[in-house]
């Protein structure tokens, strides 16, 4: 498989924490990310989501554990190593006065790699016009200058922080396809946290879920989708207030009817319920989406979550 | 196989993760006859640049196929469907629809629906795919 045909990693993240005076927002992050993935960084606002994106970039000293970038630390990454990376932050930082060409001539002057064609072709696909300051574009045209900024150089590793809320479908679209491009020949790696899920469901192969500054699952989108289901439990009598099921994310139980969301669903687990409580079980597929808000209800500690 | 010839098509909100979307869809047009044995599938190339999807997605899938024995890899001409595949039983095939059929009912019933009423929507539905 592709997975294994590449074995260098483009993000190792061993054991990483980092403060804000008493606050400590990312808490012994584990994070590896091969080269050739496309992993979605997915979490609620205050999870740790761009905080963690600056410390891979060398933006924020960490204060214990180790980030590598491209193999180097990333606290130390040199042009060189700079220059194999784009970054889309969450709100670009253009200069008003420069056209949208100027601007691209400007920023490809400090890649060597910067691929002229590519560029032009992003412009034009993304409807930029070349002539207008970039003072007077939209929020959407500026996050799509922004995009052909970082992609330009046709980066290593493309790291974008939230990159896509102020564009409409289309240009979505037209974004993805563009992620895709990236990873096409098995080296580049893309790293983006959104909070558009299905944009995420099509692109990423894998995924990582930050809460409240821990890692809570990170691993394969298929996988996660084919662990996670929502049990639909029907009995002829009252069922149990407490269930007792392994993986248990989340319980709804009203007399002889529940609704359970479960991490890790089995045969043997279903046929364990319909014996033990004499009851009719349904199982139900759940999206990204909602085993995101799964993962999130309620505030018991989930069985992933390292503590 | 060309862009405007999709065979394959995937929802990727859906709560079945992609590739098994994918799976079910070349089984089932292999057990329907849509595709016959030796006939060569789209590389994953093709499909994932068709469907806007990640490469790995459909690499996994075609894998998958692989070890079951319904897809063999050819030199030179990439996946086909493996020459052995006999023709799934009526009743497999039917096991597989019914399994689909399960899920659509529960949702018609929960949302109110008569018995009926869910047979005029599988009707109309069928009335329109196998026109």
């Amino acid at each position: 498989m592709i997975e294994h045909a590449v074995p260098n990693e483009a993000i190792a993240v061993t054991g990483l924490v980092k403060r804000f005076g008493s606050r400590t927002v990312l808490d012994a992050i584990d994070l590896h990310v091969p080269q050739g993935q496309v992993i979605g960084l997915l979490g609620l606002n205050g999870s740790g989501k761009s905080t963690l994106i600056k410390c891979l970039l060398g933006l924020l000293r960490t204060d214990a554990g180790s980030a590598l970038v491209l193999g180097t630390p990333a606290w130390d990454l040199a042009d060189r190593e700079k220059s194999r990376i784009g970054y889309v932050p969450q709100e670009a930082t253009l200069y008003p006065w420069l056209t949208v060409s100027q601007t691209v001539a400007y920023v490809a002057s400090f890649y060597p790699r910067w691929d002229r064609a590519w560029g032009e072709e992003l412009l034009a696909r993304w409807d930029l016009p070349p002539g207008h300051n970039t003072g007077v574009l939209s929020v959407g045209q500026k996050q799509k200058l922004a995009l052909v900024l970082a992609l330009g150089h046709r980066p290593d590793l493309l790291i974008l922080d939230e990159p896509v809320a102020s564009l409409d479908p289309v240009a979505r679209r037209w974004f993805l396809e563009a992620v895709l491009e990236t990873t096409a020949n098995g080296v580049g790696t893309v790293l983006f946290s959104t909070h558009i899920t299905s944009d995420l469901e099509r692109v990423a192969s894998h995924v990582a879920i930050l809460r409240e500054g821990h890692v809570v699952f990170h691993d394969e989108l298929d996988l996660l989708k084919d662990r996670v289901k929502r049990l639909r439990l029907e009995a002829s009598t009252a069922l149990p207030a407490d269930l007792a099921v392994p993986g248990l994310l989340r319980a709804e139980v009203e007399g002889t009817r529940a609704l359970l969301t479960v991490d890790g669903v089995t045969p043997a687990l279903l046929a364990d319920l319909r014996q033990r409580l004499q009851t009719n079980v349904t199982v139900d597929d759940l999206n990204l989406e909602e085993i995101f808000l799964e993962l999130h209800s309620g505030t018991a500690a989930h069985p992933h979550t390292a503590r | 196989m060309s862009r405007a010839d999709p065979i394959f098509v995937v929802h990727p909100s859906s709560g079945v993760p992609i590739y098994r979307q994918l799976i079910d869809q070349v089984e089932a047009l292999v057990a329907g006859g849509g595709l016959q044995p030796g006939d060569t599938v789209p590389s994953v190339r093709q499909v994932a640049a068709a469907l806007g999807i990640n490469m790995m997605t459909v690499s996994k899938a075609w894998s998958r196929l692989e070890a079951d024995g319904l897809l063999q890899r050819d030199r030179g001409r990439g996946m086909v469907v493996a020459v052995s595949q006999e023709t799934r039983s009526l009743a497999d095939r039917k096991g597989q629809v019914r399994a689909l059929v399960d899920q659509a009912v529960v949702r018609g019933l929960q949302l109110g629906l008569s018995p009926a009423q869910i047979l005029a929507v599988v009707k109309s539905s069928l009335e329109e795919k196998s026109s």
